[in-house]
């Protein structure tokens, strides 16, 4: 099987079997981070996709390491830039085309219970613990990606994911 | 990473997640627009360049000759520039020409070698 590495030089060079291997490969996680970062589901689809229409231009700067680390940092740079372009007062347009996910495989209830609990986080906790814990980022990856000091980092990481723990922990003896 | 935390209970939560978030679909709406793009660029770009180098050809009628006349003489010194002034001179070419020529070729190459840096 091809490495990230050596499908990311190849569509550096133009092509777009390579990039469509790496997209087929890294779109759970991309569309993870998005979905736990953006307020609504279309939203956070539009983001996963800019990500990896950023990523198809900027792949040659791709310099090996992660590859899911680097394209889920760009994933949370476009969740900033759409943030910044958004009103406050935007409605959320129920019409707009959400891709379904499937959750037959998936632990339903844990996934759930962790989505509720991931939203009790403050929200640069959640950053963190999203870069860090679901896309795996090490602290200093993620300190680079946000732009927090990596103290800070550690420490929010350490905050939500003992967070987290106690109201999962909450959650199944309920 | 050893002195990071270890959190792998919960990364295998984030991880099933992000499982069930896998979708054909979603791979098609993000290869589509790329396709599509890829499709036309190709053809624009080295046409426009087309046009550009066989506009320039179009106006070097006599180079041929002139280089023909000239391929003996492979090394020139300093003080033949003159001569080479009237090179230009002689072809009855534009000079203006080969620097379009230059732009459009350095153009295509910067376009090519910075799109995707």
């Amino acid at each position: 099987m091809r490495t990230d590495s050596d499908l990311a030089r190849d569509a550096a060079s133009g092509e777009e079997v390579a990039f469509e291997t790496l997209v087929r490969r890294h779109h759970g996680a991309v569309r993870g981070v998005c979905h736990r970062l953006a307020r609504h589901a279309a939203e956070a689809d539009d983001i996963a996709q800019a990500a990896f229409l950023t990523a198809w231009r900027k792949i040659g700067g791709y310099r090996g390491g992660s590859f899911k680390a680097w394209i889920c940092t760009i994933a949370y740079r476009e969740f900033l830039q759409a943030r910044r372009k958004q009103k406050p007062e935007v409605e959320f347009d129920e019409s707009a085309h959400i891709i379904a996910f499937d959750t037959s495989a998936a632990r339903l209830s844990d996934q759930m219970d962790l989505d509720r609990a991931l939203k009790t986080l403050p929200e640069n906790q959640r950053i963190c613990v999203v870069l860090c814990v679901a896309s795996g980022l090490s602290h200093s990856e993620a300190s680079a990606a946000t732009g927090f000091p990596l103290g800070t980092v550690k420490s929010h990481v350490s905050r939500g994911v003992a967070a987290l723990r106690k109201q999962l922990a909450a959650e199944n003896v309920a | 990473m050893q002195t990071e935390d270890r959190y792998d209970d919960l990364s295998a939560l984030f991880e099933a997640q992000d499982e069930a978030l896998q979708n054909e679909a979603f791979v098609e709406r993000v290869m589509q627009p790329i396709r599509k793009r890829s499709r036309w660029r190709a053809p624009l770009l080295f046409g426009a360049g087309g046009l550009g180098i066989g506009a320039a050809l179009s106006q070097m009628g006599g180079l041929f000759d002139v280089v023909n006349a000239r391929a003996a003489r492979l090394s020139q010194s300093v003080g033949e520039v003159q001569v080479q002034a009237q090179f230009w001179d002689g072809l009855g070419v534009d000079p203006l020409w080969f620097g379009a020529i230059a732009v459009v070729v350095i153009s295509c190459a910067a376009i090519v070698a910075t799109e995707r840096a």
